[in-house]
């Protein structure tokens, strides 16, 4: 305490011109608009490199783990690949079918890879940051998937940078089947855990039974149809009793999530235009 | 001591106001602005405080933004600049100095105190004008500002150093 009195004693003069300085720059800033605006610029600036820097940290950091999930996950498709591929072989003696099927499901679409930035799964309305905006070709409204399942979709973009309204938003409703019949209902997330979402809308005469598995529909220009969300882990009946409401266990880990893929379809513009088109038609 | 802290404060209003109402909207070819408050450093006796250098730069600099709508600009300027002014003149008057000296053409000679006037002032309009551009994007123009309203500030001190001494002497 001592020293620090002496400390204060000997050097109240830096203190000084330290305080005053920095009262003196707040008020610049706060009342400046042109310093204003270039304070907020370069440390918005600062701030987005600091966090490329922590995100890539945690990525390299988080690469055994990441390999060892794929290498599971690449063995267990391998396996199922082979187990299909015997089975499509033993029925329709068509070696072609599968690639057939892929290609015409793949037909116009593209995967831009791109990296988790900033990410958040304890709001009500969280949202995801990632590394590729419109230079990369990366429009609002395109569907976001990653190696486990779907993510969500791009919600805004800037020039390098794109927003992500994930499956984890309250305003997120992605149209979504049982995989083996044409059922389709809603998927939404309710809050709470970030592993369970609801799937409505299930038709009363519907059969199915829990751990069969839930994909996208196709029923919209977001997502192809067939992507794997999750499995079912519980069904209940919807609050009117007209149809089932499923809860789903979703396979994408959002709190773990850094490589995702971008579904960039080949006239995604000219549909999202024909769509708004049609929007405003129908409120005149 | 209270007749010497009044006589600041008037100087210190006179020097504000005159920057408020005239010396702001002086333009010289679109560059020089004169910033002559920064006289107020110069008038301080060898045996001031640190500490009362900066309270009384920072003030005066604060009253002179709030006239300019720039707020902040002056007063991080002679903030700094008061911040100098006590060891500057230390080592500019010679060792045998009385303690109390108040730099001017008598005590210093005249050469002397124009060259303390253009380190204070030529420091304070440099560190002013980067705080006003806070960038270096047009550094020509910038260049050009600084050199003239330096030179126009100076030259402004060192009237008002002279017309001191005439009424000291009436």
């Amino acid at each position: 305490m001592r020293a620090l009195l002496d400390f204060l004693t000997k050097y109240h003069h830096w203190l000084i011109l330290i305080v005053l300085e920095g009262f003196s720059f707040v008020l610049l800033f706060q009342f400046n608009h042109y310093h204003n605006s270039l304070w907020v610029t370069t440390a918005n600036n600062v701030v987005g490199r600091i966090y490329a820097w922590e995100e890539n940290a945690l990525r390299f950091i988080h690469l055994g783990e990441v390999n060892e999930a794929l290498t599971q996950r690449n063995l267990t498709l391998e396996q199922n690949n082979e187990v299909l591929s015997e089975r499509l072989a033993l029925l329709t003696h068509d070696t072609t079918y599968a690639e057939r099927i892929m290609a015409e499901r793949m037909t116009g679409i593209t995967l831009q890879p791109a990296h988790v930035i900033t990410n958040s799964v304890l709001r009500r309305n969280n949202f995801i940051t990632i590394d590729k905006g419109e230079a990369d070709g990366i429009l609002p409204e395109m569907g976001v998937i990653c190696g486990t399942g779907i993510v969500g979709i791009v919600y805004m973009t800037s020039r390098h940078y794109a927003i992500v309204q994930p499956l984890l938003n309250s305003r997120s409703n992605i149209s979504c089947r049982l995989r083996g019949s044409s059922y389709f209902g809603y998927l939404r997330w309710e809050g709470g855990s970030p592993l369970y979402a609801v799937l409505d809308d299930i038709p009363r005469h519907a059969r199915f039974k829990v751990g069969d598995s839930v994909e996208t529909s196709g029923f919209s220009s977001v997502f192809p149809a067939g992507i794997f969300v999750g499995k079912i882990s519980a069904i209940e009946n919807s609050s009117d009793g007209l149809s089932y409401r499923l809860k789903v266990h979703l396979s994408t880990d959002f709190s773990r999530l850094q490589n995702v893929l971008v579904v960039t379809q080949e006239f995604h513009q000219e549909l999202h235009d024909l769509e708004n088109n049609a929007d405003s038609v129908a409120s005149l | 001591m209270l007749i010497t802290l009044i006589q600041r404060l008037i100087w210190m209003l006179v020097l504000v106001a005159a920057q408020m109402l005239v010396f702001n909207h002086v333009h010289l070819f679109g560059y020089a602005t004169p910033l002559p408050f920064v006289y107020l450093l110069l008038m301080f006796p060898l045996n001031t405080e640190v500490w009362m250098s900066l309270l009384w730069g920072f003030v005066c600099g604060l009253l002179t933004d709030i006239g300019a709508l720039t707020p902040g600009v002056g007063a991080a300027a002679l903030t700094l600049t008061a911040f100098i002014q006590p060891p500057l003149l230390k080592r500019i008057v010679p060792d045998d100095a009385v303690e109390d000296l108040t730099p001017n053409y008598s005590t210093l000679g005249f050469f002397t105190y124009a060259r303390y006037a253009a380190i204070i002032t030529g420091l304070f309009v440099v560190v002013y004008y980067l705080v006003l551009a806070f960038s270096f994007h047009n550094i020509v123009d910038w260049a050009i500002s600084c050199a003239s309203s330096w030179l126009l500030t100076w030259l402004l001190c060192l009237v008002f150093e002279g017309f001191r001494k005439t009424k000291k002497k009436i």
